[in-house]
């Protein structure tokens, strides 16, 4: 049999493996800075327990153990932290901010060009809510894409509780019935403007809803973006959500961030455990979203610990595709680190004898203590060098 | 800034997608004769003239912001995108057929044997179907004149689109269900949608027009 890896999973040979590290070891190196604390979580959990805070949008792989016990490899990170904060951690250890980089895994039909493995860098901020700390998770996301290295980049943001608010009043004051709730959610979910079109087509529906439901997609651009939403929905009496993105607007702008920030309403189409806020980044080159996150006030709570989080996080692999497409591939990048590959002061056993042995391993370590990278080297007796 | 990549569908949505982006306001003259080429620049856009059920994919990975194609297609890719326009144009159904002289033969085999055999090159919305509706089938996927796999006994029936019916008469099958309705619809890659305004501004021309 040939030597082949899985579909969907490869290797990492040395320079794109110190390229990695070099992404990784920076943007670790800010999130401490932001105080942002390491944890991992194992690779495998147990399906029914993640089930527990609804449904995963991914296919995860599942397996059966010894046990019989069905398990999955993680799909994603926010999960599997959030049944360990609940688990593990008492209330009086909130806040906690922590961060992450781990491997995740999805099942992808093949010939779709699809990774099934790939590695997510993230934080998530639990135990507090509101604006600022909406705005902590969205400035902390802007500045780690901008220590990769990337330029041009977008991140989209708006809130979820603006499109509940306005289908619970739809369904409670407007005619809707729990079906056409659950269509309007998934067509948003699907990106698809031509059902949201056609469901808002509903004659059962009051009209205004219909309208607000119709325009809502649309409502993008910066600030003005927020009042041109509440202007759709508030006559309805809806508007959930819409003070926080404000506030959290606001914030971003006195940081010099809303740039770099956009609003936009027809993000709402990731997980659907999102209760506020969301966001996902662009990059011109890559088609795909970089990365994304929000606000998950009521998952904790469905691992029996309630508390208000927020976090984000974006996949390595397609922010170093990014960073291809715009030119800044990984030799530069590793350039400041020191050493390359291979590189260094070369330190020679002359003879294969004890003695040349211990006298070459004795340089290498002087050489060092110093700083400089030293590789030992073998000749063989001849005086070729190996 | 770098000309809108669009894909435009060849065959039979070709001629009302190019009609469309003209009303919209493009400059489509280069699009009348294209010969054999696949690629035609204009002011301020580049055109890539796919296959209708490819353009999903180009959409989708970002080989292009945004493109035309049916309904079909889509539902068939299954691929992450911003569908943004129902065109209107090019309509067709999915029908799910029977030799017109095997009327009630594949009732009863299914009864007999348990599971019906379909002959299709939609796979995704054939399975689909079938599972909405409850029947268990196995589904063969074809790449074209299907008609003949129940022609031949090879299947009991096929799940095909048709606009007029015509080729199903000739060969003398019969629909014996609707799975779905088509049209054209206008859809954007997820990241040209939200960073660059030109996707969504074409997008509501475009809509403006198939009024």
């Amino acid at each position: 049999m040939l030597p082949i890896t899985p579909r969907g999973f490869k290797d990492v040979l040395p320079q794109e493996a110190r390229w990695r590290e070099d992404i990784t070891s920076r943007v670790r190196a800010l999130l401490d800075l932001w105080g942002y604390a390491p944890i991992e979580t194992p690779t495998l959990e147990v399906l029914e327990v993640l089930e527990q805070a609804g449904s995963m949008s991914s296919m995860p792989f599942r397996l059966f153990d010894t046990d019989n016990q069905l398990l999955v490899l993680r799909p994603d990170v926010t999960l599997p932290l959030a049944r360990l904060v609940a688990a593990r951690l008492s209330p009086e250890d909130l806040p906690l901010r922590l961060r992450y980089v781990q491997r995740v895994f999805r099942e992808e039909e093949s010939l779709r060009a699809q990774a099934r493995e790939f590695t997510q860098v993230g934080v998530e901020l639990i135990g507090i809510a509101g604006p600022w700390a909406d705005a902590e998770v969205v400035q902390l996301f802007i500045e780690a894409l901008d220590t990769c290295g990337l330029r041009g980049f977008t991140v989209s943001l708006c809130t979820v509780a603006v499109l509940n608010d306005l289908l619970d009043a739809a369904v409670a004051k407007g005619g809707a019935d729990e079906s056409w709730r659950r269509e309007v959610l998934a067509a948003f979910h699907a990106s698809n403007l031509v059902r949201v079109e056609r469901l808002a087509d509903d004659p059962r529906v009051n009209e205004r809803f219909r309208l607000a439901v119709r325009k809502l997609f649309a409502v993008n651009g910066g600030r003005e973006a927020i009042e041109s939403c509440r202007a759709l929905v508030g006559p309805l009496g809806c508007g959930d959500g819409l003070d926080a993105l404000e506030a959290t607007w606001q914030l971003l702008e006195a940081l010099g961030s809303s740039e770099r920030a956009r609003i936009d309403f027809s993000v709402m189409c990731s997980f659907d455990y999102y209760t506020g806020l969301v966001f996902e980044a662009y990059a011109p080159g890559s088609g795909s979203a970089l990365g994304s996150g929000g606000r998950y006030d009521r998952t904790l709570a469905a691992f029996g610990h309630d508390a208000p989080a927020a976090g984000c996080a974006f996949c390595l692999e397609t922010v170093m595709h990014a960073l291809d497409a715009q030119g800044s591939a990984g030799a530069d990048a590793s350039a400041g680190a020191g050493a390359g590959a291979g590189t260094g002061t070369a330190v020679s056993m002359a003879e294969p004898t004890a003695a040349a042995a211990l006298e070459a391993f004795a340089a290498a370590a002087a050489l060092r203590a110093t700083g400089t990278t030293a590789q030992l080297t073998h000749t063989t007796p001849k005086g070729e060098v190996l | 800034m770098r000309p809108l990549k669009v894909a435009v569908p060849k065959g039979a949505l070709f001629e009302e997608s190019v009609a469309r982006l003209a009303a919209a306001g493009l400059d489509v003259a280069g699009l009348a004769d294209p010969g054999r080429q696949l690629t035609v620049s204009a002011e301020g856009v580049e055109y890539f003239i796919v296959r209708p059920t490819d353009a999903p994919i180009f959409v989708s990975y970002g080989g292009v912001d945004c493109g035309i194609c049916g309904r079909d297609s889509l539902e068939e890719a299954a691929l992450e995108l911003v569908e943004l326009v129902d065109l209107g144009f090019g309509s067709c159904r999915f029908v799910v057929a029977e030799p017109a002289s095997a009327c009630g033969v594949a009732e009863d085999s299914y009864r007999r044997l348990g599971v019906l055999r379909v002959a299709t090159k939609y796979p995704r919305i054939a399975s689909l179907y079938y599972d909405s509706i409850g029947v268990q089938v196995e589904i063969v996927k074809m790449h074209g004149n299907i008609e003949l796999a129940p022609l031949c006994g090879m299947a009991d029936r096929i799940v095909d689109i048709t606009a007029t019916g015509a080729t199903l008469r000739e060969n003398n099958l019969v629909i014996v269900d609707e799975v779905l309705s088509s049209t054209a619809r206008f859809v954007g890659n997820s990241a040209s949608v939200r960073t660059d305004p030109r996707v969504r501004e074409l997008a509501n021309c475009l809509a403006a027009s198939a009024v």
